[in-house]
């Protein structure tokens, strides 16, 4: 007794009581529902069965069903597009931005500082203010555009399904590029000065210190704000909601909201599961990729 | 202090709280409610005012927000916690009621000399019913009509006293007042992908011996192309596929269209934002003398059939529809009855408007009742965003909402 007392004040039992409870709580949050969620995905789902847990098992019904849907691959393929353009566009102007406050010039922290403001913004908030500037009658973007020439007719941004989801995608790449440029500031400032120092005196100009010193240096951080960036694009629900609703005709549709659409507006919560499973997947690839490349900083 | 005497004290406090428990079941009998009314709306002022009459029934209230409705209230039935009465969307009723959710009124309100379904207008009235039985009490009503723009329609030559009562007559007039250098749409409406595209749409094909039944007819197609029409000749903003009813015609309130679709909710925003004559005319009819019709909107009162209390239950909802001669005087939402008069409000702009709506209402169809009508409402909406793109034609876009339609209904 005295012994186990004692290993649990200070021991191996201590050590495990401490694992013990953000396991616990990672079980009951995320764990659970998860595991919920698969389990619903292979079941028949009816609204007032929802509150029950065992409920007729289908197999593979679900996921046949889905991909039987005409709307299934093109808002796969729009998911597709939107998660590698976000990406993409948040990755390189937040790296542009936080290579260009690096220089360290009169102001820079305040202005940095600044940026972050889109990242405060509530979702559905900024939803509301890209609704106004894609509006194609009176939106500022198409004013811009017509002023400068660049266009000769409005474009319909929210409602040309040529156009629809871009018009999300240029909405989340400036929700998310505050976020990027932030942590890819700190990743730089990390890097120690006499690196550049030595390269310099060797004779290393700008671009040869960016792409040998710069850029290895800055891998891990690249690799988990790029995973980060695939989860929270992902999980982008709230400018969908707000600027098309996944119109017209599903041309800006894509998983997340569809799950949502599925299960909470058509009350098909089994498709929504099933929708949600295949999301997972790709999730857990994100996830897996963020904590590698994470891994040194734990270590280190 | 004893053992013995915690015991007995313990149990002494029981006894007394089981007493209580008792004496509280004689006196008043609980019954709840929930809706999505906020304070100065009908459900918690009718409670409030319920609960004065001292009647032995005690109601509490409690408000769901909107988009929660649906899913909290199935939540609390299947684990047994649902309210005795429940405010619901009308397309959701049958939803509730094809599952015996709902209690079966039928034979209460036949007794009722409150509530008489003689009194209702059929739309609302349609979308309590379910296999011909009466589910649940129509709780207040709203519908759609065609506002119009006085002064534009004078000065492009058209004759304010006559708004279009056709199809082609809407065309024509909307061609005329459509002016792209002064921003002008000739009509504002909303073919949203949501519930509100449907709402909008239906009608049509409704008037045209289409339904949601008979998507892909040929009244269903020609209205489709009507709308098309609409927007391939620009004559209402290509932003109606993703705009909602409110923000479609905030564009008529400002002067940006010249006619809009729209229902009952806009008028008091209208006459403080509007700076110029407007009227209000009945949904134009595919050619002169054709069936009207229009959609329905608003909620409904059901009684869940798990409730204890069944009886008392519909003494609340009888007190509810005794007290729907306030609903427009007090809350300003539309009554579902036709035995009850608007009263004047005064604004004779307003007043003219509501007599048009009063009239459409008699015309009003509700969506379904079908238990599952959000998938088939998504189907049609999906179709008419297929077509307004231009990605298909109005017969192929709705020949494939038929097809869907056809494997929800069985």
């Amino acid at each position: 007794m005295k012994r186990l007392l004692s290993s649990i004040t200070d021991g191996k039992g201590f050590d495990i009581l401490l694992v013990a409870f953000p396991l616990g709580y990672l079980f009951l949050m995320s764990g659970l529902p998860l595991l919920y969620n698969v389990l619903m995905s292979f079941q028949e789902v009816d609204m007032f069965s929802r509150g029950s847990f065992w409920r007729p098992f289908v197999g593979l019904k679900n996921y046949r069903d889905l991909f039987a849907m005409p709307e299934t691959l093109p808002i796969l393929y729009n998911t597709g597009i939107f998660v590698v353009a976000s990406i993409a566009g948040q990755f390189l102007l937040g790296f542009g931005l936080a290579l260009f406050f690096w220089t360290n010039f009169p102001g820079a922290t305040w202005l940095r500082g600044l940026f972050l403001v889109s990242w405060v913004m509530p979702g559905l908030v900024v939803g509301a203010i890209w609704n106004w500037i894609l509006s194609g009658d009176f939106g500022v973007l198409n004013f811009l555009l017509r002023e400068t020439g660049i266009i000769d007719g409005n474009i319909f941004w929210r409602s040309d399904p040529d156009f629809s989801l871009w018009a999300v995608i240029i909405a989340n790449i400036w929700l998310g590029m505050a976020f990027n440029m932030i942590l890819l500031s700190v990743g730089l400032s990390a890097i120690p000065k006499d690196l550049y120092e030595a390269a310099e005196l060797d004779g290393a100009n700008a671009f040869q210190r960016f792409w040998t010193i710069t850029l290895p240096m800055m891998r891990s951080t690249i690799g988990a704000i790029i995973s980060l960036g695939l989860i929270f694009t992902l999980q982008q629900f709230d400018l969908f909601a707000a600027i098309t609703s996944g119109g017209p005709n599903n041309s800006s549709n894509v998983t997340q909201y569809w799950a949502w659409d599925l299960s909470f507006r058509q009350y098909d919560f089994a498709k929504g599961a099933t929708i949600s499973v295949i999301m997972i997947i790709f999730v857990m690839f994100a996830s897996v990729v963020y904590v590698r490349s994470t891994r040194h900083e734990v270590r280190g | 202090m004893g053992i013995r005497n915690l015991v007995i004290m313990g149990a002494f406090a029981l006894a007394s709280v089981s007493v209580f428990a008792v004496s509280a079941k004689a006196e008043d009998v609980t019954i709840n409610v929930w809706s999505l009314d906020r304070d100065i709306q009908p459900a918690p002022t009718l409670v409030a005012d319920f609960n004065k009459l001292n009647t032995g029934i005690k109601v509490e209230y409690r408000q769901i927000q909107f988009d929660d409705v649906v899913s909290e209230a199935m939540r609390a039935y299947s684990t047994g916690q649902a309210p005795d009465i429940i405010a619901i969307d009308n397309p959701e009723h049958a939803l509730f009621s094809s599952r015996g959710a709902f209690l079966d009124l039928t034979d209460m309100i036949a007794k009722s000399t409150e509530i008489k379904t003689a009194n209702y207008f059929p739309g609302p009235l349609a979308s309590t019913m379910w296999d011909g039985k009466n589910y649940g009490v129509p709780k207040a009503t709203n519908t759609i009509a065609l506002y119009y723009n006085k002064d534009m329609f004078k000065a492009k030559g058209l004759d304010p006293s006559k708004p279009p009562q056709t199809w082609d007559e809407l065309l024509d007039a909307a061609r005329k007042l459509t002016d792209p250098a002064a921003n002008v749409y000739g009509l504002a409406f909303s073919a949203k992908a949501s519930e509100e595209g449907t709402f909008q749409f239906l009608p049509w094909a409704q008037m045209a011996g289409g339904g949601y039944e008979a998507i892909n007819s040929e009244g269903s197609i020609k209205a489709l192309d009507v709308w098309k029409t609409i927007i391939e000749e620009k004559l209402a903003s290509q932003d109606s596929l993703t705009r909602g009813q409110w923000d479609s015609t905030g564009t008529f309130n400002s002067g940006n269209a010249a006619m809009a679709i729209s229902g009952p909710w806009e008028l008091d925003r209208m006459l403080t934002e509007a700076k110029f004559e407007w009227g209000v005319t009945l949904l134009p009819v595919p050619e002169a003398g054709a069936e009207r019709s229009s959609a329905m909107g608003d909620f409904n009162w059901a009684i869940f059939s798990n409730t204890q209390h069944p009886a008392e239950a519909f003494k609340v909802l009888e007190y509810f529809a005794s007290q729907d001669t306030r609903m427009f005087s007090d809350f300003g939402q539309l009554p579902a009855r036709s035995d009850i008069a608007i009263p004047a409000t005064g604004k004779p702009l307003k007043d003219e408007a509501l007599k048009v709506f009063i009239e459409q209402l008699k015309y009003a169809k509700p969506r379904g009742p079908h238990p599952e009508w959000p998938k088939i409402s998504k189907a049609i909406q999906d179709a008419i965003q297929a077509a307004l793109t231009g990605q298909m034609s109005s017969k192929d876009a709705l020949d494939q909402a038929a097809e869907k339609i056809k494997a929800v209904l069985g």
